[in-house]
């Protein structure tokens, strides 16, 4: 019942005028149209839509307040739940099998590591409901050492995706059938996406001839590693400054 | 601060797998005997220059290099990564270039001394 | 004249606002008014009456976009870009040049603020040639930035069949400053740093309105030690550096902090690099030092750090050729000559070695057990000599000269030995009602002194109160005397010293005005008489040296005929120049942008350079170099890294290692006591510097040699001298 009006009711919110009156109007009531969003290039908000999700995401917060911990709407009209660790496969079985959400689709798995917080990995699960045309984020996180619960057996896509997350972050994924590199050479050390990794990596390989094998070698580098300077020269104005948040906080009756 | 540090030390963990001490060396030990049992028909498929004896060598070395680490979770996750660098060696998953970049036989050894470092003009 | 202009605007007409904010920073002895109330974007903000709309702007943190305003120049308010709106103002307000009043309400974000600027952003951009792709000044444009920021998002421009797009001319103004004049945007930036800073008249506008132009009005030269500042100061592409142009992007070159060594004000600079090549140096704020401006040969002569080079050891065959080795065999044949030597081995450390190699150099030479350890400039031995470090310091420090009301300069030159000094001095001189005075030879400073001659017993006369400028002196509330360094190589040096150090006793009325300061001309100097060098190299002539150690000594003071027929001179340093071409093993060193050393400037300020670039082919840090003769010759220095020696520079002279802070210097009356046993006088012969004339400037030490930028300097200022406009 809540994600369904989304589609029966996404209609155009303006009724469609012939050019003329369209024209009329935007002359004699400027004052009316100036709350619109009239910038080409700037994504137009749905109110309804935006509304509707977080209805949903309060909706799953209350389902499962153990495990629900922050939802929030990102870039206008994105929902995303964040969750504790514990809580990957009820909360994403529960995304899956309940009725009105159907998030059969597991379309990927994302990680990101920020060395500054206490739990530096953020695992992010983006879903799909092919039913309701609706996307939804699960954000969940965890540190080197603390597994997380494979989702292999709600979403069979997760098992590249987290032999990939594995490989790229180091973190571990408890019952997961199968789990091994997936993109880097056997007998590479450390993992590439961690913030502590150098983009040049330790080593580098080549072919010796002598020894007619490849041989692995500690980093070189013959030529300066080129660095550009990518401070914006904007980010003092305040249009930059006061730039619309990344997220915003759906509020919950949690206490 | 020095709460928190309490605090810290106290913190309760989810295992990796072993849930105490012992455990966790019963499978280090394991991995090794396995690692170990491997070896000469590990030198035979890869047929590589080297002889089982400074295998067993590199074996000991490799695992000797962590002997520091008392984390239990650490522990495990070393295991965890010795079993599928164990399996990638056993199913032939990995070639002979491979096996030879644990002895780093054609890495040329840092000058240590000031002298020889100068001479070289590394730092 | 400038000076009168804003005196009279001090004196007489109060009410001028834009001349207000100039003076307003030295008026801090007079009554503070009350502090007036003004709120900018709604925010409250408590400023000083005469503050403007801009500065109380800033003080919330609401910057204001702008072209010609700048803070240490003279207002000028002609861009227009800094219009903002004011509650009940009819229009906008331009904030560079308005002081605020009472209660005042900025908006500085409103649809009319905002309008103004867009509007004031298109007529700029109507006669701005599209030209960013293949502009220097692209990626660093203030147009190009503040035309994102606050520009239209699109244009009306529809002219595009070529007829009227203003073109003009571009001037020929000097080999270091390139104009694209199409480019300019009328800020007048580089003509008031001109006329306000540098003090050469030369810039001005010619035209009106459209035809508004800015040059030189006939083809001139632009004939200022400072000229590059301009550079930097240009919001647009219309002045870029011609050594540097089409060369590389800002976004791509890497930006390291380091010190100025080419004289010894230790001006901060970035260093600007890209695979692995100085592409240039550009001034990092300092206010105690150079505030933002940097001197041409600073800024310039980084292309002689590419020529010239030394960069393999090198050994002096049979037939008197240099022949490259390698650094075994090299520091083997050195090694043996210095054992040999045992401790008839002396040292002259040259104008660029840095704390680190001096200090190694001085451990190595006392382990083998000498004590010839010398630096290239003398300097008086009598009296306290260089026992006290108030007797070769600039001990009042370089931004303090601001506020002093009477200078006197003694044998120096301080436009041409320390440019970004003289600039202080100008500036004190415009703004503070400063007088100067100059015993020595009569040179062009920029700004008026009086000339008390060029003979020495002028000196002596005001010290002994025989002369109608010691009344001065003694009226002043905060005299300074400056003496160069060159004076006190003189035979006589001794006696000028301990004049001068007896005449400062005399004014010295407050403990935190120094009055004797000495001005260097070698970034080297202070550090080596820190760390217990003996200046001049008398010394070295009269021992009977086996062995010479030159680090980095190209200044022409030794010859092979001062030296014993045997003797082995060893030179260590960065270019083939003079030493080198005297000695019998050449040891490349590195130069300033290639090692991470300790200087000390004038003021006795310890600073560093870091890495960066690699020094080129074979060269090493120089220190580096002596701690590894050190362990071949069998005196094996005990540091290895870094750190290591800088502990042992710490346990010499704690100072040398506290960076950017300057170490007052003390016991000056201790030392005006011990000068009193100077025995020599003054003799007759007229006082002379060295560097007179803005060609003698360019050149004058191993790595401006070495630069070709430097040499067309020398070659175009001869030429415009020659010319009938001059």
């Amino acid at each position: 019942m809540l994600l369904r009006p989304i589609l029966s009711k996404l209609v155009r919110n303006r009724p469609l005028n012939s050019p003329l009156i369209q024209n009329a109007s935007r002359v004699f009531s400027t004052e009316v149209e100036k709350l619109e969003e009239t910038r080409p290039t700037v994504r137009k908000p749905n109110p309804v839509a935006r509304g509707q999700l977080a209805d949903f995401g309060k909706y799953v917060a209350e389902c499962m307040p153990k495990y629900i911990q922050k939802i929030q709407i990102t870039a206008g009209d994105e929902l995303e739940l964040l969750i504790a660790p514990e809580g990957v496969v009820p909360v994403l079985q529960f995304l899956k099998d309940h009725h009105n959400a159907q998030f059969t689709n597991l379309s990927d798995i994302a990680g990101m590591d920020v060395p500054a917080r206490p739990y530096r990995f953020e695992i992010i699960y983006n879903l799909l409901s092919v039913r309701f045309n609706s996307r939804i984020r699960v954000k969940t996180y965890t540190d080197e050492l603390t597994p997380i619960e494979s989702c292999n057996d709600v979403h069979k896509a997760a098992n590249w995706y987290e032999r990939e997350i594995w490989d790229m972050y180091g973190v571990f994924f408890s019952n997961h059938p199968d789990l091994r590199r997936i993109l880097t050479d056997y007998g590479f050390e450390g993992h590439p996406f961690r913030k502590d990794f150098p983009l040049s990596g330790y080593v580098e390989v080549r072919y010796d001839d002598e020894k007619k094998r490849v041989v692995v070698e500690p980093l070189e580098l013959a030529q300066e590693f080129r660095k550009f300077e990518l401070s914006a020269p904007w980010e003092q104005f305040p249009n930059f400054r006061n730039a619309n948040p990344a997220s915003e906080e759906v509020p919950t009756d949690k206490k | 601060m020095t709460s928190q540090a309490v605090r810290k030390t106290l913190k309760e963990v989810k295992p990796i797998l072993s849930l105490n001490r012992d455990e966790a060396r019963r499978r280090v030990l394991n991995l090794y005997k396995t690692w170990y049992r491997q070896l000469p028909y590990i030198v035979q498929t890869y047929d590589i220059p080297v002889s089982v004896d400074k295998c067993k060598k590199k074996l000991r070395e490799e695992f000797t290099k962590y002997s520091e680490s008392n984390d239990i979770r650490l522990v495990d996750m070393l295991v965890i990564k010795g079993q599928m660098e164990l399996k990638e060696v056993v199913n032939v998953w990995k070639q002979k270039g491979h096996i030879m970049a644990y002895f780093k036989d054609t890495v040329e050894p840092k000058p240590k001394d000031f002298l020889s470092k100068f001479l070289n003009g590394k730092d | 004249m400038l000076r009168l202009t804003v005196s009279r605007a001090l004196n007489g007409a109060k009410s001028s606002p834009t001349c207000l904010s100039v003076a307003s920073r030295y008026q801090s002895d007079q009554k503070k008014p009350d502090k007036i109330e003004v709120f900018i974007d709604d925010k409250p903000v408590l400023v000083e009456p005469g503050t403007t709309v801009l500065q109380a702007a800033a003080m919330v943190g609401v910057e204001i976009p702008r072209f010609c305003y700048h803070e240490r120049l003279a207002v000028a308010g002609n861009c227009r870009m800094c219009l903002v709106e004011v509650e009940k103002s009819p229009k906008p307000v331009a904030a560079c040049a308005m002081p605020v009043m009472k209660g005042w309400r900025v908006k500085t974000d409103s649809e009319m603020t905002r309008k103004a600027r867009e509007g004031i952003m298109e007529f700029l951009l109507v006669n701005h040639p599209l030209d960013c792709p293949i502009c220097d000044q692209g990626g660093e444009c203030d147009l190009q930035d503040q035309s994102m920021a606050f520009g239209s998002d699109r244009s009306r421009f529809t002219d595009i069949d070529f007829s009227g797009k203003r073109a003009v001319e571009d001037k020929d103004i000097g080999p270091l400053v390139k104009t694209i004049m199409t480019r300019c945007i009328h800020c007048t930036r580089c003509i008031r740093f001109a006329s306000e800073v540098a003090g050469i008249n030369d810039l001005g506008t010619t035209g009106r309105g459209n035809d508004m132009q800015v040059g030189t009005y006939i083809e001139k030269l632009f004939m200022s030690e400072l000229s590059g500042n301009i550079i930097d100061l240009c919001p647009v592409g219309a002045l870029t550096s011609k050594p540097y142009s089409f060369t590389a992007r800002p976004w791509e070159i890497r930006k390291v902090d380091s010190i100025d060594v080419l004289d010894a004000v230790g001006s901060n600079i970035i260093v600007s690099t890209r695979t692995g090549e100085v592409m240039r140096i550009v001034p990092r704020v300092n206010e105690e030092i150079n505030e933002e401006w940097l001197a041409d040969k600073s800024r310039f002569a980084y292309d002689g750090l590419k020529r010239q080079r030394l960069v393999t050891p090198m050994l002096r065959d049979n037939n008197g050729d240099l022949n490259p080795v390698d650094w075994e065999a090299a520091l083997i044949t050195v090694a043996k000559v210095v054992k040999h030597a045992g401790n008839s081995i002396g040292a002259i450390a040259g104008g660029f070695a840095d704390a680190e190699a001096l200090i190694a150099l001085k451990d190595l030479l006392n382990r083998l057990g000498s004590e010839h350890l010398c630096t290239e400039r003398t300097f008086p031995l009598d009296g306290s000599g260089t026992d006290l470090r108030s007797s070769y310091l600039l001990n009042n420090k370089i931004a303090a000269v601001e506020e002093a009301d009477l200078v006197l300069l003694v044998g120096t030159n301080p436009r041409f030995e320390a440019p970004l000094l003289n600039a202080r001095l100008r500036k004190a001189w415009v703004h503070n009602e400063t007088d100067v005075a100059l015993i020595g030879p009569q040179v062009d400073l920029t700004y008026h002194y009086e000339h008390l001659g060029d003979d020495p017993n002028v000196l002596r006369k005001i010290n002994e109160g025989d002369h109608e400028f010691a009344d001065k002196l003694k009226r002043a509330k905060k005299p300074l005397i400056i003496i160069g360094a060159e004076l006190l190589e003189r035979k006589d040096g001794g006696a000028l010293l301990s004049t001068v150090q007896n005449l400062s006793t005399k004014l010295n009325s407050n403990e935190d005005w120094k009055v004797l300061n000495v001005l260097h001309k070698v970034a080297s100097q202070v550090a080596a008489l820190d760390i217990g060098y003996n200046p001049g190299i008398d010394k070295i002539k009269s021992a009977d040296l086996k062995v010479l150690y030159l680090l980095g000594a190209d200044g022409d003071h030794i010859n092979k005929e001062d030296l014993p027929k045997d003797c082995f001179v060893i030179y260590q340093g960065h270019h083939g120049d003079r030493g080198a071409a005297i000695a019998d093993a050449v040891l490349p060193g590195a130069a300033y942008t290639e090692k991470q050393a300790t200087y000390v400037n004038t003021e006795g300020r310890a600073q560093q350079t870091l890495v960066a670039v690699s020094p080129p082919g074979r060269a090493r840090e120089d220190w580096k170099i002596i701690r590894a003769l050190s362990e071949i010759v069998g005196a094996k220095l005990p540091y290895d890294n870094l750190n290591q020696i800088r502990d042992r520079l710490d346990e010499i002279a704690p100072h040398l290692t506290r960076y950017g802070n300057a170490e007052s210097a003390n016991y000056f009356k201790q030392a005006a006591e011990l000068s009193k046993k100077t025995e020599s006088a003054i003799d007759c012969k007229p006082i002379d510097v060295k560097i007179k004339e803005l060609q003698d400037y360019y050149m004058t030490d191993s790595i401006s040699r070495a630069s070709p930028t430097m040499a067309k300097c020398v070659q175009a200022v001869l030429k415009q001298k020659q010319s009938a406009c001059n």
